[in-house]
């Protein structure tokens, strides 16, 4: 522990030589801090990047209408000793004046955060290499929707003009691509989606020479839903069902993510029941995304057996989640103060039959398709991402674990009753295509063992009355918070989900949610892990990064 | 009269369809089991009659045709594609009185008619002005050259060792022996079979992850239609193919008719379904190595083995 103090002392340290307004210690492995000169913001993550915090998580802009300020927020973490720092400054509302240097440059992970903030709150930042509006579509260019002040409804009821804009924008681009292609050469423009058989709602514009590829621009917000702000138009409990919808095959832990931030602004602390309940539906959750996930980089070599058989034994777990909530999929089954219903033994029953039913599949399925030849063939050394990449990447979850970098929220910085669970950073080698895929189904037993611990606790708890499970599972949160803000970090099936909650005095909804996704990330290395491959890989990589639509726009 | 019948019924036209519609029937149903599904199920029983269904919605629909394309070119393909596909069925034995067209080169006539099938298709992808098509066509044709070089090598082994292309004298001479002689000839013809058909894990023309559905990502309604009847009319001939080259064709271990026949073309179906629900795909550049660094070599090495069996297994030059 000591040696951690000395590492968190230094960060303390290079911060103290710049005009700050506060330095403190935020949870365990946070220090939290806010410069009084935005101008000091590279130097500062620059120092930072020196002193190991190489990976950015996310920037995001909390936008104050009446202080007429923005808020910057950058979250720098360390993966690898686990020190994070919180970093915030002040800029100037006004359009014009609404500048801040780009971090980009020094981390190149930032890269998409910097232009989600550039098209949600028309922050400029200067010398960034690459500042296009993303996720929003072609009306919304130049517009700042996540302000405050944004009239959504005098944007609405325009809506022949923005569709018009949309349309001739795409025709210009077709125009502009004949323009810039040899007509008579083979190097051409696919539109790898939004409705091809593989991609879901994403577009990659891959620039090709026949099988080649050159190329790839991702072209994402097909399914921006403005999840960041449709949270701000609900009350607290209404919220959870848009924060559940970041992607809904592993709905419970966003929901915990999100019901952690608003406990902590509460000040309320669950019940070790409610700790334990979360860790077993969280597990489940995470249990049917991997299934799916595992499946998706066999899908996209044209196997579909494998997300039959996944289905198959998810079909159980969701059958637990249904008993439960009496949803399969958009369970809405964890809320501020615990979790939503109470527990009744025949639930651990058809917990029971599920984990029987995947003890009694997984070795079939590892002995045809986790140690599949052909799969070698293809996976094996394609896509590879090296440790080094995934920290300047920011990748985190299963990417970034398949090569190798030991990072777990749930070991990093505990939360529910994982504290109390036994696990163990799973990771793979090489960071290959095929390696992720193993990786998911390595986590996919871990989970099983998680669940199998949680539930095993719960029934011990249950027999000698310690919990009792018709009242345990909730406590009472206010309807109106206080003024104040918190981060909640979670470990989600795809990896890390940050979640920046602020909110005003006596505030019945949120006032900002930043969500940072996974997915996000992931996309961005698209391109560079691309490039020079064919166009047979595309899929594959696509599949392996285990990338999800409804995180990726938000 | 007698030729009519051949051409409209039997094994002509009506058999063609009812092959389609029975053997896609029996993939879905086959697939849906590797799968822990159920399958079609409601129309008819075991959802028999749901893949007729399924064809006679394919021929009401309408045609599109995309702006652009030649539209002759465009809607003749796949009506020749059909056609082409359905020749060689004349030249099968299917029962030991019934081969419509014998002829001392029907092996010949046979693996050309194969062999021209994949060009077509080819045309069809170079028709559509799609670039997922247009890359389906260039994929084809690469599948093709690389592939084809083994399947005619291999299916040229049975008329090597029993010095015949008449395709009757060659189901008439097979044994236990040559079978076990021509085996590995069959393993390869095999392996080449998937490739020529575009199964897994050499289903790379029309990858649907890669370039969607390659050459058929223009086609709907009849014309769909008719590159399906091909595609089923395809594998017809080539399991045809492989059971009177290399498994005795129509002769069973106690009786000799259609039906023994049937049986070996319905095992090698299975065994071609089960590949493809256990194998994912390969790439452009890997089926290219395969092919022509084992595939080839390896076909012409069983040349070599058929000329030493017939020599020293058989006993001399017949």
């Amino acid at each position: 522990m000591e040696g951690d103090e000395i590492l968190m002392q230094n960060i303390k340290n290079i911060l103290s030589s710049y005009e700050t307004e506060y330095i403190e210690d935020y949870k365990t492995v946070w220090i939290k801090t806010k410069l009084l000169k935005s101008g000091d913001l590279l130097e500062v993550a620059k120092a930072l990047k020196e002193n190991g915090l190489r990976t950015i998580s996310t920037v995001s802009a909390t936008d104050f209408l009446e202080e007429n300020k923005i808020e910057m927020n950058y979250f720098f973490e360390d993966l690898l000793t686990k020190r994070n720092c919180w970093l915030k400054c002040d800029i100037p509302r006004e359009i014009e004046l609404c500048v801040i240097d780009s971090i980009t440059p020094l981390f190149v992970g930032a890269s998409w955060h910097e232009r989600e903030v550039f098209s949600m709150f028309g922050v400029k930042f200067t010398n960034h290499p690459d500042l296009r509006p993303i996720i929003v579509s072609q009306d919304f260019y130049g517009k700042t929707p996540f302000r405050k002040d944004f009239d959504w409804d005098a944007h609405e009821a325009d809506i022949v003009t923005n569709m018009n804009t949309i349309v001739d924008s795409f025709a210009n681009e077709e125009l502009e691509n004949d323009k810039k292609l040899d007509p008579h050469g083979s190097e051409m423009i696919l539109n790898w989606g939004p409705t091809h058989p593989a991609s879901g709602p994403i577009r990659l514009k891959v620039h090709c020479d026949g099988e080649e590829v050159l190329g790839i621009d991702p072209d994402i917000g097909f399914v921006w839903r403005a999840l960041e702000h449709l949270v701000t138009k609900k009350d607290f409990i209404g919220a959870i069902v848009a924060v559940e919808r970041l992607c809904f095959m592993d709905n419970i832990n966003s929901m915990v993510g999100y019901c952690q931030a608003v406990e902590e602004i509460a000040g309320v602390e669950i019940t070790e029941f409610a700790k334990y309940m979360r860790v077993v539906l969280g597990e489940v959750a995470r249990l049917s995304s991997h299934m799916m996930g595992m499946a998706g980089v066999y899908n996209a070599l044209g196997l579909h057996t494998v997300m039959m058989w996944n289905m198959d034994m998810r079909e159980f777990f969701l059958d637990f989640l249904e008993s439960y909530s009496g949803a399969r999929i958009a369970t809405a089954a964890i809320e501020p103060g615990g979790v939503r219903y109470s527990l009744e033994p025949k639930m651990l029953e058809e917990l029971q039959k599920a984990l029987d039913k995947f003890d009694a599949t997984k070795e079939d399925i590892r002995s045809i398709f986790v140690k599949n030849p052909t799969m070698k063939l293809r996976g094996a050394k394609i896509g590879i991402i090296s440790a080094d990449e995934v920290l300047d990447y920011a990748l985190c979850g299963v990417v970034a674990r398949a090569s190798g970098v030991k990072t777990d929220i749930r070991i990093d910085e505990p939360y529910g009753a994982y504290a109390n669970i036994t696990m163990d950073y799973i990771t793979q080698e090489s960071g290959s295509a095929q390696d992720r895929m193993i990786q998911i189904f390595a986590e996919m037993e871990q989970s099983v063992d998680i669940i199998k611990q949680a539930k095993k606790h719960i029934e011990a708890k249950v027999a000698s009355a310690e919990f009792d499970l018709t009242k345990d599972h909730m406590v009472k949160v206010p309807k109106k918070l206080p003024k104040g803000e918190a981060i909640s970090r979670v470990e989600w099936a795809r990896g890390e989900v940050l979640m920046h909650l602020v909110t005003a005095e006596k505030a019945t909804s949120p006032y900002r949610l930043k969500l940072k996704a996974p997915s996000f990330n992931h996309t961005m290395m698209l391109n560079h892990l691309l490039e020079g491959k064919t166009l047979s890989d595309i899929p594959l990589i696509f599949g392996s990064l285990y990338i999800c639509q409804g995180d990726l726009d938000r | 009269m007698d030729m009519i019948f051949n051409i409209v019924v039997f094994p002509g036209l009506l058999y063609v369809l009812l092959w389609t519609v029975a053997l896609f029937w029996f993939f879905r149903k086959f697939m849906a089991a590797l799968h822990k599904r159920v399958g079609p199920s409601f129309n008819g029983p075991a959802g028999s009659l749901q893949t007729l269904f399924d064809l006679s919605k394919l021929l009401t629909k309408e045609s599109i045709t995309p702006k652009g394309v030649n539209p002759y070119l465009f809607s003749i393909m796949p009506l020749l594609a059909a056609t082409i596909a359905m020749l060689p069925t004349a030249l099968i034995p299917w029962t030991p009185n019934l081969t419509v067209v014998s002829s001392q080169y029907a092996l010949l006539g046979l693996v050309v008619l194969i062999g021209i099938e994949p060009f077509l298709l080819f045309l069809t992808g170079f028709g559509s002005d799609n670039k997922y098509s247009f890359l389906g066509g260039i994929r084809i044709l690469t599948q093709m050259i690389s592939m084809e070089t083994s399947f005619f090598l291999a299916a040229l082994s049975p008329a090597l060792l029993f010095g015949t292309m008449n395709l009757n004298s060659i189901v008439e001479q097979s044994t236990w022996m040559s079978f076990w002689i021509l085996f590995p000839g069959f393993l390869l013809y095999f392996v080449a079979l998937l490739g020529l058909l575009e199964q897994p894990p050499f289903n790379i023309p029309d990858a649907e992850q890669e370039i969607v559905y390659g050459f058929y990502t223009e086609y709907s309604g009849t014309n769909y239609f008719l590159l399906k009847l091909a595609e089923f009319a395809e594998f017809m001939a080539v399991f045809a193919g492989a059971a009177t080259l290399f498994l005795g064709g129509f002769r069973g271990l106690f009786f000799d008719n259609y039906f023994c026949l049937f049986i070996k073309m319905i095992l090698i179906a299975i065994f071609m379904m089960t590949i493809r629900a256990s194998t994912p795909r390969i790439t452009m550049k890997q089926m290219l190595n395969f092919s022509w660094s084992y595939l080839v070599p390896l076909s012409l090495l069983n040349l070599a083995w058929i000329m030493l069996a017939k020599i020293f297994i058989l006993g001399g030059v017949a």
